[in-house]
């Protein structure tokens, strides 16, 4: 049975699969547990789940958590949509025609090597402490990776799809909207999946400074008085999310990309 | 036979390659001649490497003759247009399509065609390759000889002048082979298309072939210019007639001879290793030394 389940690739059914997932989660929940419970680590450093759980609901109830929640998701939302729309036409057309490339990838690469915190002052300064320069700090940490990923995608499709089309007759703008798009956003649709884990990294940075607002905030006030609980409880909050996106992020690949999913028995010689 | 479709005229290709530090040039065909009639099958045979796929490029309007004149209707082919369907080896169809989006793909380029009559042409060509049933699927869910199919029917379907095939069936096993060239001839007499074939296999060549065009090995040239002369409609006994034996006996020894020079380049082999090896000798040294 173990064995057969290790097989290589063995094609996990969905009950085992959610059940392996369950289980890895309880698993870290009971070293948690033991770590704490037992005293093993000082309960300052490391807080007990249940204090950690109650911390949850305080924040929940009384402490308007999920209107941090919010004013994070909202930010990462506007900051990483502003980016995939912007970055997956310009990638595309940066593969499609050499010249884009050329004036684009200097510029994009010198950003893109800039160390995102180095910029908060910059971004505060041009567009002031409120939203505009947290959303602005997360469009620049994630845009500009984010097109050269979308370049690459494209310039990996194979030539042979191009010619394909061209000689059934299509011109330049279909085999850019019918063949090159359309062949390239599979892949975009994972590097989405990749940036928006940095993007909250970057809201992090984001929120530390000069935030009233967001789940940064309040681990970054959690720091200052001292109350790891709370820090605990906001990486909870993020590792959730976080789950939840990823989740939605998978399902909806099966839903926009059901040829990546074949259902038949000459499915491996795709 | 019809009126001339393609004409190469003296067409050589040379493409620059980077080697050993300095540009080169690699000649892929120097001076092919060769015309294809309407309604005609041409066959390119030749061993692998010796520029077949070029002439086929050139001719579709994929790339362009370093010298002389590629025609297509008496006028020079200046890029890739419906006029001349292309079927690849691989990567033939586009996999984000259903089957039957596949081959509606290029309808949208008839203007001989209206958008209600799509449904029909679909249709047709679909079941002219066998794939009716399978019109839902992606091309994901196919066999590797399906999906050849649908290549054919997906160019048949935007109606070219010409069809041109670069080794379509090159991937398949011997009995998919087999049976993809009956449905190519099959489809072929249904519709009157002209087709250029390019084959390494000098039996599928002789067996599609009207005219078999021999290229050397590279830089490919026209060796040969067969007329098999066999009947038609054709069916697979026709590969036991002694005509068919002859003309591959001939065929058979040309290509060989030519498969045989194209390898004999181990000279080549040899003086590229010396440089390797002088060029790498510093470091080579030092090695041992940090070894010893």
């Amino acid at each position: 049975m173990i064995r057969k389940f290790f097989a290589f690739r063995y094609p996990l059914g969905r009950r085992s699969y959610f059940s392996l997932s369950a289980a890895s989660f309880l698993l870290l929940l009971l070293l948690w547990s033991v770590l704490s419970y037992g005293r093993i680590v000082d309960p300052f450093f490391v807080p007990a789940p249940t204090t950690v759980m109650k911390t949850l609901v305080r924040l929940l109830l009384h402490e308007n958590l999920l209107a941090d929640v919010w004013a994070s998701v909202f930010r990462v939302l506007v900051a990483f949509g502003l980016s995939a729309v912007l970055a997956i036409p310009l990638g595309i057309l940066m593969s499609a025609f050499r010249p884009f490339e050329a004036m684009a990838e200097p510029p994009i690469d010198f950003v893109r090597y800039l160390p995102v915190p180095a910029l908060v002052p910059l971004t505060i300064l041009w567009v002031g402490i409120g939203e505009g320069s947290k959303i602005l700090l997360l469009f620049i940490g994630t845009f500009f990776q984010l097109v050269l990923l979308v370049m690459d995608d494209a310039n990996n499709v194979p030539q042979q799809y191009f010619e394909t089309a061209y000689t059934l007759g299509a011109d330049t703008k279909d085999v850019i909207a019918r063949v090159l798009l359309l062949a390239t956003l599979p892949n975009v649709y994972d590097d989405l999946r990749v940036t928006l884990g940095w993007c909250w990294t970057y809201l992090l940075i984001a929120e530390i400074v000069a935030a009233r607002t967001g789940i940064g905030h309040l681990i970054q006030e959690a720091q200052r008085f001292a109350k790891p609980e709370v820090v605990m409880a906001g990486v909870l909050v993020i590792g959730l999310i976080g789950l939840v996106s990823d989740y939605c992020f998978k399902l909806g690949s099966k839903l926009l990309f059901p040829y990546k999913y074949p259902a038949s028995p000459w499915a491996n010689n795709s | 036979m019809g009126k001339q479709l393609v004409e190469f005229d003296s067409v050589t290709k040379v493409f620059p390659v980077r080697a050993n530090r300095g540009r080169e040039s690699l000649i892929a065909v120097q001076n092919v001649s060769f015309k294809l009639d309407e309604g005609e099958i041409v066959v390119l045979l030749g061993p692998s490497g010796c520029g077949k796929s070029t002439v086929l490029r050139l001719a579709a309007g994929l790339d362009f003759p370093t010298e002389g004149r590629v025609l297509y209707e008496g006028t020079p082919v200046t890029g890739p247009s419906r006029e001349r369907g292309m079927v690849f080896q691989q990567y033939s169809s586009f996999p984000w399509l259903t089957v039957r989006e596949n081959v509606k793909f290029g309808l949208k380029y008839r203007d001989d065609l209206d958008p209600k009559e799509w449904d029909g042409v679909i249709e047709h060509f679909l079941s002219l390759v066998g794939l009716s049933e399978f019109s839902g699927r992606f091309v994901s869910e196919l066999s590797g000889g399906m999906q050849q199919r649908l290549a054919i029917a997906r160019t048949l379907a935007a109606n070219p002048g010409v069809l041109l095939m670069d080794e379509p069936f090159g991937s398949l096993d011997a009995q998919n082979r087999e049976f993809l060239q009956l449905q190519l001839l099959q489809a072929q007499a249904n519709s009157g298309k002209s087709v250029l074939f390019v084959s390494h296999d000098v039996e599928e060549a002789i067996f599609l072939a009207d005219r078999v065009i021999v290229l050397s090995a590279r830089p490919g040239t026209v060796r040969r210019n067969v007329t098999p002369c066999l009947p038609k409609p054709r069916d697979l006994e026709v590969k036991t007639t002694p005509r068919f034996m002859e003309v591959k006996h001939d065929l058979l020894y040309e290509v060989r001879k030519e498969a045989e020079r194209q390898v004999s380049f181990p000279t080549n082999i040899r003086a590229v290793g010396e440089k390797f090896r002088d060029e790498h000798k510093f470091s080579a040294r030092r090695h041992k030394r940090t070894a010893g």
